[in-house]
């Protein structure tokens, strides 16, 4: 009798575990099925590589290189922003935030990353846009700013993990407190640093509703910091909506190229945690 | 010590910065400035109405059709976003539905006309566009009471407050009283104005329910087609693929306002300007001739 | 040289000191920003039971969002517990194959998790939407935030599993228990502060989230009668009202209210995640 309940709850544990792989497998499968007949009637090349989108033209042009720079450049201006930021903040918190000051600070960046994009999105379309327009630098900021408690929640419990023994023996040798902690905690730290960064990039990568109100969303390539660009997130909201027919699967063909995006971040960077190791 | 030291030129550079914000807002309309153009995004019936009224588009022989807006378009997703947008930004220019317009931003004239009901009536102000409702032949009893409703001289009055009504039965609402649930879907432009419609009714008729789904013109009459919807809303002239599935009611005409910020001390334009603004010949204020 | 080391130390400092002030002084800006702009616009008439176009109350999307939240969690929790149960009690300390089923999930997790939300959405669009015809309905919603928070929750659970020590299961056994029974009545007790934990993350991802509800749950805003009727959660209620335009002041006040939520689901984290550290 037990053991009957004992093999058929096994069996339910591990069909459990397997939900994840069939939860993937599902969402891989509608995605390519939708995405993929518009890529071939689009042809993959001028879908990749093409410079215009103009959906309801006629003939109508299905081009997301404007949109994959797009995300590539708001990206790379959130990781500029929010990463330094980030990893010094951590480093602060980590190893010269007196207690009393980080009994504030440490719930205060739970917060920031609790607070809902759309409310960011507000507060940069309040704040931000006003300053620096409606522009990759504007979405950098509010992205940058979305990343920091990411990269510094995990950088600091990095930098924790660093064995103390490493700290004393850089002073021992002469070393000053930041010299040994920028030149001997944070490197022995790095694996759980470029975790931060990489799961800091697939959340602004990611990253849409904030990004449609401050972004300008013009489907363009990029030409300067202070010009709006779309992301590929962007364009898949902003038409989602209306769109029919080969509009639609050229969107659920764009949400695809995002998705394969996240995937070869994540195979790298598990290949990288590999090789660290 | 040592810290508040560190802190000093960190305060002092935050400081400069607010500062530098809050005395540039003070200056004054710059006529040399760059025009902020916003528009909506592709597929919206807003901008099809607007870039088909104002010929920002290029036709060729074969059929062909170009949207000839300018590149450098912002595109807002929603009429609310962009008038922010436009209440945001003092050398922007957008366009939204005329029931849409309230005291955050400035509708400019076009030909001499300014955007109001009446004008669109009499035919001076150019810029108007339908507002349709979809049905199915097979509707149900209550989708065909909220309709008679609407047509009504009780709905009329309603759609009346904020756009044009147009010619409908001309009886006031006898009453059906059909109970049961629709689902109403579409256009993001007309929903508002059926929101209202869907309360005036609701009161009359307390044993229907009737749900509002916002999305877009397109998706409206593609969701009754499939069956999602039973009433759908559009804010265009129907593609002739959807003409041979659909029965349109006309129910209400809006008009496109042409909007500026409040401090822009333009207040007109004609239609070759806004064609021109839109098409990215003319990029800057000072361009603009009164 | 020692002028150079201690010059490097003062920048140093510096640096570190001015990073920290101005991420706090992003939060304090934007925290201050919302209340500045949400406070004034608290009104009970804000929080009157019904929707209409004139008083556009967030009670519905409050309730809808409370509603969104036990059934993804009702979908998401026993799964990913189950799943973290069989990751720590059952797989990994076996075969080849065990080890490499292990793998196959622990990637697949790390993946889902990577997805952005958008893609979520989309994906239930296509799947529960259409393909499953469920139509915009908070079961349609449930469902893809379910996916979504599956792998924090599986990933929390068995953190909280491996934080139990092994002590306690060889007691259980010793004592005469069986794998099963030592699971729910020994192991599983001892590890829910974290499991909860993860929970309350969880909770926190789905009342923030708008991309993926958009597309699944619909906007309408009502109070749902059944699973099958559409709603607006409260990230999607003040996404819609940005929308419409006509009130922004009410989409500030809404932010505060989400703001409010946000805290205590934090207060709640940290202590669960103190009992587990007192308990363990």
């Amino acid at each position: 009798m037990t053991s009957i309940k004992e093999k058929v709850m096994s069996r339910v544990f591990l069909l459990s575990a397997l939900s994840t792989v069939l939860a993937l497998a599902l969402i891989c499968l509608f995605l390519f099925i939708n995405g993929i007949p518009a890529m071939a009637k689009i042809g993959a090349f001028s879908f990749m590589l093409g410079k215009e989108w103009s959906p309801s033209d006629t003939p109508p042009l299905f081009g997301i290189l404007p949109m994959i720079a797009g995300s590539l450049y708001v990206t790379a201006g959130a990781i500029i922003i929010g990463v330094p930021i980030g990893i010094l903040t951590a480093v602060f918190l980590s190893k010269s935030c007196p207690k009393k000051l980080y009994k504030f600070i440490k719930p205060g960046m739970d917060l920031l990353a609790g607070i809902p994009s759309v409310v960011l999105g507000f507060f940069g379309m309040a704040v931000i846009v006003p300053v620096f327009g409606e522009s990759i630098l504007s979405a950098s900021i509010v992205l940058g700013i979305m990343i920091l408690p990411t990269v510094t929640g995990i950088s600091e419990s990095a930098i924790r993990a660093v064995p103390q023994n490493y700290y004393e023996g850089a002073v021992a040798l002469g070393a000053g407190h930041y010299r040994a902690v920028f030149k001997v905690i944070l490197p022995a730290a790095n694996s759980g640093v470029l975790a931060a960064v990489i799961l800091g990039v697939g959340r602004a990568i990611g990253e849409t509703m904030a990004v449609i109100m401050i972004a300008g969303n013009q489907a363009r390539m990029p030409v300067s910091l202070f010009k709006g660009v779309r992301t590929l997130t962007a364009n898949i909201a902003l038409e989602m909506g209306y769109a029919a027919e080969l509009h639609r699967e050229a969107l659920i063909a764009t949400a695809l190229v995002l998705f394969v995006f996240i995937l070869v971040i994540n195979l790298g960077f598990a290949a990288l945690k590999k090789r660290i190791k | 010590m040592n810290k508040t030291v560190c802190l000093l030129p960190v305060i002092a550079a935050l400081a400069a910065v607010f500062y530098g914000c809050s005395s540039a807002s003070l200056a004054s309309f710059d006529r040399a400035k760059d025009i902020s153009v916003v528009s909506r995004e592709d597929g919206s019936g807003t901008r099809i109405a607007f870039i088909g009224i104002f010929g920002i588009e290029a036709k060729s022989a074969d059929g062909g059709r170009k949207d000839m807006s300018t590149k450098e378009a912002i595109i807002k997703k929603d009429t609310g976003v962009l008038m922010a947008a436009i209440a945001g930004n003092k050398y922007s220019i957008g366009y939204i539905s005329l029931g849409a317009l309230n005291d955050t931003i400035k509708a400019v004239q076009i030909e001499g006309a300014s955007a109001s009901a009446a004008n669109i009536k009499n035919g001076s102000y150019p810029a108007a566009r339908p507002f349709y409702i979809a049905t199915k032949a097979d509707a149900s009893r209550l989708a065909n009471d909220f309709i008679s409703f609407i047509l009504s001289l009780d709905g009329q009055a309603v759609v009346a407050k904020y756009y044009v009504d147009v010619d409908g039965s001309a009886l006031a609402y006898s009453g059906g009283k059909a109970s049961g649930k629709i689902v109403v879907g579409g256009s993001s432009s007309v929903s508002p104005v059926m929101e209202k419609l869907k309360e005036a009714y609701i009161k009359i008729n307390p044993g229907a329910t009737i749900e509002i789904q916002q999305s877009d013109s397109s998706s409206g009459l593609k969701g009754t087609i499939d069956g999602n919807f039973d009433i759908g809303m559009a804010s265009r002239e129907f593609k002739d693929s959807e003409k041979e599935k659909l029965i349109a009611t006309l129910i209400a005409v809006d008009g496109i306002a042409i909007i500026v910020h409040k401090d822009n001390p333009v207040s007109s334009l004609t239609k070759e300007q806004v064609n021109a603004i839109y098409t990215g010949r003319i990029s800057k204020w000072s361009c603009i001739h009164q | 040289m020692k002028l150079k080391n201690k010059f490097y130390e003062r920048i140093m400092a510096m640096l570190c000191w001015s990073a920290a002030l101005s991420s706090v002084l992003a939060l304090l800006f934007i925290v201050g920003f919302i209340l500045v702009k949400g406070l004034p616009h608290i009104k009970p008439s804000l929080f009157s039971a019904a929707y209409s176009s004139d008083n556009v109350s967030l009670m519905p999307a409050l309730v809808s969002t409370i509603i969104m939240t036990f059934m993804s969690i009702l979908l998401a929790v026993p799964l990913g517990m189950f799943a973290a149960i069989y990751l720590v009690e059952y797989a990994g300390r076996g075969t080849l194959r065990a080890n490499k089923s292990v793998m196959l999930i622990r990637i697949t997790a790390e993946t889902l998790s990577g997805i952005p939300s958008i893609v979520y959405g989309l994906f239930g669009l296509l799947f529960f939407v259409s393909f499953l015809d469920w139509k915009f309905s908070m079961l349609a919603g449930a469902f893809t935030l379910a996916i979504m928070i599956l792998p924090l929750i599986m990933r929390s659970s068995e953190e909280a599993l491996l934080a139990v020590p092994d002590m306690y299961r060889e007691g259980a056994f010793g004592l005469g228990a069986g794998k099963l029974r030592t699971v729910f009545r020994i192991v599983l007790p001892s590890a829910m502060p974290g499991i909860l934990a993860g929970i309350i993350l969880a909770t926190g991802r789905i009342v923030g989230e708008t991309a993926a509800l958009v597309y699944t749950a619909g906007t309408v805003a009502q109070i749902p009668k059944n699973p099958m009727q559409s709603a607006r959660t409260l990230s999607v209620h003040m996404y819609a009202l940005s929308g419409e335009g006509l009130h922004v002041n009410e989409g500030y006040a809404t932010a505060v209210v989400l703001l409010v939520m946000v805290i205590i689901l934090n207060i709640a984290s940290a202590k669960s995640a103190k009992k587990l550290a007192g308990g363990a």
